[in-house]
């Protein structure tokens, strides 16, 4: 065995050497890969790549904690299996968290319909088309009280992704807990309460930022004092990677938004400790296995590094604990069982990453909410993981990786100069106003989205290894209608028996509470619950006082057309629209909009950003406009076209509504397109309503817009024959 | 059945669709669409000329849209009808563009009484005031009393814009002084009325002081007699100012008009339009009859390549055009 091999700098030396050889002599710069991040990947890590990490060889569960929280981590308990649920109703959503339950998941995880988010009860007209979609509808605590029916609230942690209608749906939980005997105090779980990102990417806001913010800071303050077990907020960059964020602007951003949590509650008089150690993180993990690995590790030491600016005395204070998802854009309609794979592989970087918590993706998702069978799979992938394999055995097993330790680090470094730029913006409140976040996030999708479409990017069975025949799968089907309808009887049984007049007086001492400075919001909300005041009077209450956001919208040019690799493509489209634009008198005019409380806008900005460097003049709808205000806006404005960007399936009740009124204007010569998250089998539906065009989620920006092209053009055909 | 008879009766009835139809053909670039455009601006032009017409300028992020919206919805309580017309840059690059004005006059937007038309630029700034004035025109004839005309502020837009409209105002950040802004001396005096916009929070301070220092400087400056143009400050975001600024315009409107003076600007405005479309005319009229030939690009072509001076190129295009009329002018009427 003696000197039977080199190693450190020989060695070295002796791999370039043989590394050349393999790829005949071309130079070995081209096997490292610039990421999205900015960042180079090598083909090779050495030891000499450790030099200068400050963290190496630390201990899970010891500051800075990028090795774990925790000492033992999975060796001896698990990760939470945490799968995000809610169907339409109550009453079918409780029958699903018990099954669950039943089935081995330790914790559940409601999902709310956008009405509610937004702080709307299913009575209110501009929701028609939100109710019971992308989870349950939640009007009054007796709604609260059938989701929760037989779930022993002192034992089961609940989580409940919500951020506009925190204050009516945290007062709800409790009320509801309380009417089944369970004490606040004894309430574990979590609220999402992370309003900055919405105004960042999700935009399911109620009120301007100011006034949110304050928010926030009464539901830390409450919490801190009566919920000793609750988490007050889950900061989350989930939704930021959604948008289309790389991993270090979602990082950067997502503790920057926690950041600014902190000061806010501090500025409250709170003391550091009293609140910190109960803030938890949310992080997306997607396909870029190694970076969504290092991602977690540079988190948790990220953390505890701008902590200490607070300097907090119990260690727990800078310790970063978080949920993960796998990621729902990288689901794709085509070949869909691919996605299971895909899941797998995101899980797994999750787990490796060290996270608290998992929610795994049904295969299914990319076109609706997931059946009973779809939702077993995605629990099992995680159960497979735990029970099946001997992946929990150790802690940190990258821990220690040349590249990984060097991956994580250099993360930490770009993360840092991105924080630099939203300091210098003096905060996030601040940066967010500007705009230039967004932008940031927006410029990122659209790299990724060029990158995509020219083919740069691989997907398989997307923009690669096509399957021809389409693969039906069942999906669950909403019928939002009646789903409305059951809503609104509740709300009017609940109305007739409350005593009003008691009611009324909660409602107004919520409103002196909001204008006043002092007040805890949350206190008052459970209070308006307790006398039966529905979600949307308690947020129309608080809105008579903050009113409601407006979003302003800018757009990114010149990014998707510049990262889009094949000019061949690109040139013959803009032919197309160059000969159009002669004999049309001008460009072809599309009206982009998103009907609805649906807030997931990303879609939409691509398509525009895209269609807009292609030569179409490109108006923007404002978000969560009725069937009635998009058509106001594409009469006027006397585009060509509307393209509906939808997420949520609410196009089933609010596009052939929008046809319609096109119709009673005079305006039937406008063509409509749809584009977005479509089961296939809706397809015919929509058509028959007069849509000219349906695109699916996966379809090139230039291929949209040739189509595009084709569905003005036939549409004008077929009015003159008319 | 005529298409312009048919568009210009229902514009005149207030209808919506008509009137944003007839818009289309107004910037359409296609010669039919010019002939019927300007078919129904002749059946409608006796019925313009009725509304108070307010051009409203300023840096980008100045906080036009957020003004216009404020200042509109004020209007709107007192049952004005209100059409906004605004220019949006096309990308010079790829020739496209991202009209987001109604994202930012959201509520304005859903009014009944309220008209918001965005217009691309198309790369040509003079073209759009040729266009938005009578686009003006139509909105007039279909009942609107109230017309904005918000331009983005690079210079050029900003005469274009002044040059059809009754009063013309503009925008200003409070926290920058007229060089930082890329406001050129010239246009500040076009301006009517001044407003330091976002005067709100710890800008207030600033906002105020910037009034007092524009105030100052602009009494140094010429202007129409009987009217000082006013510096105001307000605020959108704590709805501050707008009805100090809705009564100014109103003001200058009325002092002009009973002066007189409202009468002689907009006829100087309709002889300089009249000026105006006979050199766009004349080239558009060239370009429409000697495009197919070679004639245009040669000429063109020879004064790129430095052969012949411009003003000679077009003499002799003219020059070739007289000596053979005769022939022109039977091939045109085939």
């Amino acid at each position: 065995m003696k000197q039977s091999f080199k190693s450190g700098r020989l060695g070295y030396d002796l791999w370039v050497k043989d590394a050349s050889a393999d790829i005949k002599g071309s130079p070995l710069e081209q096997l490292t890969r610039q990421t999205p991040e900015g960042l180079s990947l090598k083909p090779l890590y050495t030891a000499a790549d450790l030099q200068g990490i400050p963290f190496l060889d630390t201990m899970p569960g010891q500051p800075p904690f990028t090795r774990g929280p925790r000492a033992t981590m999975y060796t001896f308990r698990p990760w939470t299996i945490r799968q995000y649920a809610g169907f339409s109703t109550a009453e079918e959503s409780n029958k699903f968290y018990r099954n669950a339950l039943a089935a081995g998941q330790k914790g559940l995880s409601v999902a709310f319909d956008l009405a509610t988010h937004r702080g709307y009860d299913s009575d209110n007209l501009r929701v028609v088309g939100d109710v019971g979609k992308a989870g349950v509808a939640i009007d009054t605590v007796d709604d609260m009280k059938i989701l929760f029916d037989q779930i022993p609230l002192d034992q089961m942690s609940v989580s409940m992704t919500m951020n506009g209608a925190v204050l009516p749906i945290l007062a709800g939980y409790i009320v509801a807990a309380e009417e089944q005997g369970v004490s606040q105090d004894k309430l574990t779980g979590t609220i999402q309460n992370d309003i900055l990102k919405e105004y960042l990417v999700r935009n399911t806001y109620i009120y301007p930022p100011k006034p949110s913010m304050r928010i926030v800071g009464d539901i830390i303050e409450y919490t801190s004092q009566f919920m000793p077990n609750y988490n007050s907020i889950s900061i989350s960059g989930y939704h930021i990677q959604e948008a289309g964020a790389d991993a270090a602007l979602e990082l950067a951003y997502t503790l920057a938004d926690g950041i600014e949590y902190v000061k806010a509650a501090i500025a409250r008089g709170q003391d550091v400790d009293s609140f910190a150690p109960r803030l938890s993180f949310f992080f997306a993990v997607g396909m870029n296995f190694y970076m969504e690995i290092a991602k977690l590790r540079a988190a948790r030491t990220l953390w505890w590094e701008l902590m200490q600016q607070f300097a907090p005395k119990n260690p727990k204070s800078s310790m970063l604990r978080t949920h993960c998802q796998t990621s729902g854009w990288t689901l794709t309609e085509q070949d869909p069982y691919n996605n299971m794979v895909r899941t797998t592989i995101e899980a797994m970087a999750a787990v490796l990453g060290g996270t608290q918590s998992l929610h795994t993706n049904s295969f299914d998702e990319a076109v609706s909410l997931p059946t009973k069978t779809s939702s077993r799979i995605a629990r099992n992938t995680q159960l497979i993981i735990q029970e099946e394999t001997d992946i929990t055995h150790t802690v940190d097993p990258f821990g220690g990786s040349y590249f990984m330790e060097k991956l994580t680090f250099d993360l930490i470094n770009r993360a840092k100069e991105i924080l630099q730029e939203i300091d210098a913006a003096g905060g996030m409140v601040e940066a967010i106003q500007s705009g230039l976040p967004k932008l940031r996030i927006e410029e990122s999708a659209a790299q990724k989205q060029a990158g995509i479409d020219s083919g740069a990017n691989i997907i398989v069975g997307v923009n690669k290894y096509r399957v021809q025949e389409a693969s039906e799968i069942d999906v669950l089907d909403i019928d939002n209608t009646a789903v409305r309808e059951a809503q609104i009887k509740r709300i009017k049984a609940v109305k007739a028996t409350r005593d009003s007049k008691a009611t009324e007086q909660a409602l107004n001492a919520l409103k002196d509470a909001a204008a006043s400075d002092s007040a805890n919001l949350l206190a008052y909300a459970i209070e308006c619950m307790r006398k039966r005041a529905t979600v949307g009077e308690i947020s129309d209450a608080i809105a008579e006082i903050y009113g409601r956001h407006t979003a302003t919208t800018q757009a990114v040019s010149n990014v998707y057309i510049n990262n889009y690799k094949d000019s061949g493509v690109i040139d013959d489209v803009k032919q197309q629209i160059a000969e159009f634009t002669i004999e049309e008198g001008r460009r072809p005019r599309i009206l982009v909009v998103k009907l609805g409380q649906d807030g997931h806008d990303r879609g939409a900005k691509v398509i525009a950003t895209g269609f807009a460097d292609l030569g179409f003049d490109v108006d923007i709808g404002p978000l969560f406009q009725t069937p009635e205000e998009a058509a106001k806006q594409a009469i006027e404005n006397d585009v060509h076209v509307i393209g509906v960007s939808t997420q949520v399936a609410g196009h089933k009740t609010l596009v052939p509504q929008l046809i319609k009124v096109l119709q009673i204007h005079d305006a039937h010569e406008i063509a409509v397109v749809v584009g977005g998250i479509i089961p296939t089998r809706d397809y015919a539906e929509l058509k028959k309503a007069g849509v000219v065009s349906v695109f699916g989620p996966g379809t090139p920006i230039p291929e949209c817009a040739a189509q595009v092209l084709q569905a003005i053009k036939s549409k004008q055909k077929s009015e003159i024959a008319k | 059945m005529n298409v312009a008879f048919d568009l210009a009766e229902k514009i005149l009835a207030g209808q919506r669709r008509a009137l944003a139809k007839a818009i289309t053909l107004i910037e359409s670039t296609k010669h039919a669409d010019r002939l019927i455009a300007e078919e129904i601006l002749t059946r409608i032009i006796p019925h313009t000329g009725n509304s108070i017409r307010l051009g409203i300028s300023g840096v980008p992020g100045v906080g036009k849209s957020t003004l216009i919206e404020a200042l509109g919805k004020y209007l709107l309580q007192y049952n004005k009808r209100l059409a906004v017309l605004t220019i949006d840059p096309s990308s010079p690059v790829t020739g496209g563009s991202i009209l987001g004005d109604k994202t930012r006059m959201e509520s304005l937007a859903r009014e009944e009484n309220a008209f918001i038309r965005p217009s691309p630029t198309n790369g040509n700034l003079g073209g759009v005031g040729r266009r938005t004035r009578e686009t003006m025109l139509a909105c007039e004839a279909a009942g609107f009393d109230f017309i904005i005309v918000e331009t983005v502020g690079v210079g050029q837009s900003e005469v274009a814009a002044a040059s059809m409209v009754d009063v013309f105002m503009m925008l200003q950040l409070p926290n920058a002084g007229d060089e930082l802004q890329g406001i050129k001396k010239g246009i500040l005096e076009l301006a009517d009325i001044l407003v330091i916009t976002k005067a709100d929070g710890q800008q207030k301070q600033m906002a105020e002081h910037a009034r007092l220092e524009q105030q100052r400087a602009l009494h140094l400056t010429r202007h129409e007699n009987n009217w000082k143009p006013p510096v105001l400050t307000a605020s959108a975001l704590e709805d501050k100012g707008i009805a100090q600024i809705f009564e100014s315009v109103d003001e200058c409107h009325r002092i002009k008009q009973s002066s007189g003076q409202l009468q002689l600007k907009r006829q100087a405005q309709a002889r300089a339009w009249f000026e105006q479309e006979l050199v766009e005319g004349a080239k558009d009229w060239l370009v429409h009859h000697l495009g197919s030939s070679h004639q245009l690009a040669d000429a063109e072509s020879d004064v790129i390549g430095g052969r012949i001076p411009a003003s000679a190129a077009v003499r002799h295009i003219f020059d070739q055009l007289l000596s053979g009329a005769e022939s022109t002018t039977k091939k045109i009427r085939r």
